[in-house]
């Protein structure tokens, strides 16, 4: 019976035998090598059971499955490490034998903790301020211990760290090369101007890290940017070394998490860059902001997303916008993990409101913002395709229909790829872009000379 | 490991079906791969482009954006899916035999 599991996600090498043992001894090795006891400490004293995150929480609101409450999956971690992992739990475990961990719930939790997609949208509501979402990547990065992770992450993150390309989607930095080339011949093309893209420019103030999968998919964003920054004088560069922000770490495992910064930072001080400059995606932005600065603590280097850089950059006077370039109806999808805690909110809609005149708001939107249903690297799972588009998706799908708009901005490669595939599933007569894909149409260059030459 | 079978010869292939070895690739292996998708019949068009995109991966270890391949095969996107029903990456760089594309893509 134990011989033949079954997985919602493909997994490489998963531990078949005594997955409990296995799971409480890497439990032990993440408590013993980590902060997460006090946090863990304070959540075993609250309540767990009020269950307002259930109203809010679209996976369960599409679903309507128990296990699917916020709160209901966090406790099944929670009442493990009671059990096994304090004084108080183990001595009535020894006494009425109960709730120790059980295979059952190492089978709810590897479902369970990838149905969330750590959205952190609960969170904001919860009255006992419950991080679903931090307790959501601490049981996957439990259970990555094991080896139950899906494979789609495990093989990117391998191929980031270890491999030949060193970045997630295996661009080899010839086809690196050979596609900024071709970006540069189509703005020459399209917008008249010579505009590069500088790589190993050193001392750049800005070091830029797109999500590598942008050289494959999102040619008008990358356009984009590189048409603000060249107009605006910005010094900027590529980095040979590491051209990817991607950090699937944020979503399965803090270990992953420290060595993709680790990496990012050392790239920076090779080519003495200033700042690190994220492209338009969500979770490689609020991994690099939140976390740089606790796994590299000896040194500063801030962390800018490009949409907080185009905002000032524009307030400042430094590029001019054509007003009446964009003339369809367009509204904004607020990526999960910017706007989530406040930090990228304003900044796109004050960039907006400069040259998109018939704009409108989702319901609720900004930092209440409904997930696109593909966060927390589910989006990369591709057998998750089907659960991606009829639950979390499904919410976002009516959502994305009732604004009646035509365009739909995601200033994120997670949610542009979800946002896509639900447009083409659910049939929405909308296009989904990137903010800066409107840009690129919209911006007005005037200055023939190349920047940082 | 699922694999395909055809005239006797076995050919590994991942759970979303890409060729695990792209050396073993030949024009049978995309014939079959289409057939399995439903496309009986590749014409000149659906050649072009896996042609195309072989080429490109060879030069440069990866497959071109899909803006350029459009571009440089002059079929548009929308023609690209009625000729490849899952889309550039995951029918037409299959059946060519590229390896599947990883990451957020």
């Amino acid at each position: 019976m134990e011989n033949q599991k079954s997985y919602p996600y493909y997994i490489e090498k998963p531990l078949e035998y005594r997955r409990v043992e296995g799971f409480l001894a890497a439990f032990e090795e993440v408590l013993k090598n980590s902060n997460y006891r006090s946090i863990l400490d304070l959540y075993s004293r609250i309540s767990m059971h009020c269950s307002r995150c259930a109203t809010e929480c679209q996976i369960y609101q599409s679903t309507g499955r128990p296990e699917d409450v916020p709160c209901y999956r966090s406790a099944i971690l929670i009442r493990i490490y009671k059990r096994h992992f304090t004084p108080l739990g183990r001595l009535k475990g020894r006494l009425f034998g109960s709730l120790s961990a059980t295979e059952a719930d190492i089978d709810q939790m590897l479902e369970s903790f990838y149905h969330c997609t750590a959205c952190g949208r609960c969170t904001m509501y919860c009255p006992m301020g419950i991080d679903h979402r931090l307790l959501t990547r601490l049981g996957r990065f439990i259970l990555s211990k094991i080896g139950i992770v899906p494979k789609a992450l495990a093989v990117s993150v391998r191929e980031q760290l270890e491999g030949e390309t060193g970045n997630t989607s295996a661009v080899p930095l010839k086809g690196l090369k050979t596609t900024i080339e071709f970006l540069e011949e189509e703005i020459l093309e399209i917008k008249g101007v010579e505009v590069r893209f500088p790589v190993d420019f050193e001392g750049a103030e800005y070091v830029f890290f797109p999500p590598v999968s942008d050289f494959l998919m999102e040619a008008d964003t990358l356009m984009g940017i590189a048409c603000v920054l060249h107009e605006a004088g910005v010094s900027w560069t590529i980095a040979s070394g590491n051209y990817d922000a991607i950090n699937y770490g944020l979503f399965y495992s803090d270990e992953v998490l420290e060595k993709v910064l680790q990496k990012m930072a050392q790239e920076v001080r090779r080519i003495k860059g200033k700042k690190i400059l994220i492209g338009e995606c969500g979770h490689a932005s609020r991994s690099a902001k939140v976390f740089l600065p606790s796994f590299n603590e000896s040194e500063e280097i801030p962390v800018v997303n490009i949409l907080e850089l185009t905002a000032q950059l524009i307030k400042d006077g430094k590029i001019e916008i054509d007003e009446n370039a964009i003339t369809e109806k367009v509204t904004y999808h607020d990526p999960c993990n910017i706007s989530r805690s406040g930090w990228i909110v304003d900044q796109p809609r004050d960039i907006i409101k400069n040259f998109i005149k018939d704009f409108v708001e989702m319901t609720p939107s900004g930092r209440y913002n409904l997930c696109c249903g593909g966060g927390g690297g589910t989006v990369s799972i591709n057998e998750l395709k089907p659960y991606r588009m009829n639950t979390g998706g499904k919410r976002k799908a009516e959502q994305l229909k009732a604004t009646g708009a035509d365009v739909v901005i995601a200033p994120c490669a997670n949610c542009k790829k979800q946002i896509g595939e639900l447009i083409a599933h659910y049939k929405l007569p909308m296009r989904h872009v990137g903010l800066h894909d409107l840009l690129f149409t919209a911006i007005k260059m005037k200055k023939q000379v190349v920047s940082n030459e | 490991m699922a694999s395909i079978n055809l005239h006797g010869n076995s050919y590994e292939v991942d759970e979303d079906g890409f060729l695990q070895e792209p050396d073993k690739w030949t024009e049978d292996v995309a014939k079959a791969m289409a057939e399995m998708e439903g496309i009986t019949d590749l014409n000149e068009t659906h050649w072009k482009v896996m042609n195309y995109l072989r080429d490109y991966f060879k030069q440069n270890g990866i497959a071109p954006m899909v803006r350029k391949l459009t571009k440089d095969t002059g079929v548009n996107l929308k023609e690209m899916y009625e000729l490849f029903p899952q889309g550039p990456a995951n029918s037409a760089c299959k059946w060519a035999g590229l390896p599947k594309p990883t990451g957020c893509v």
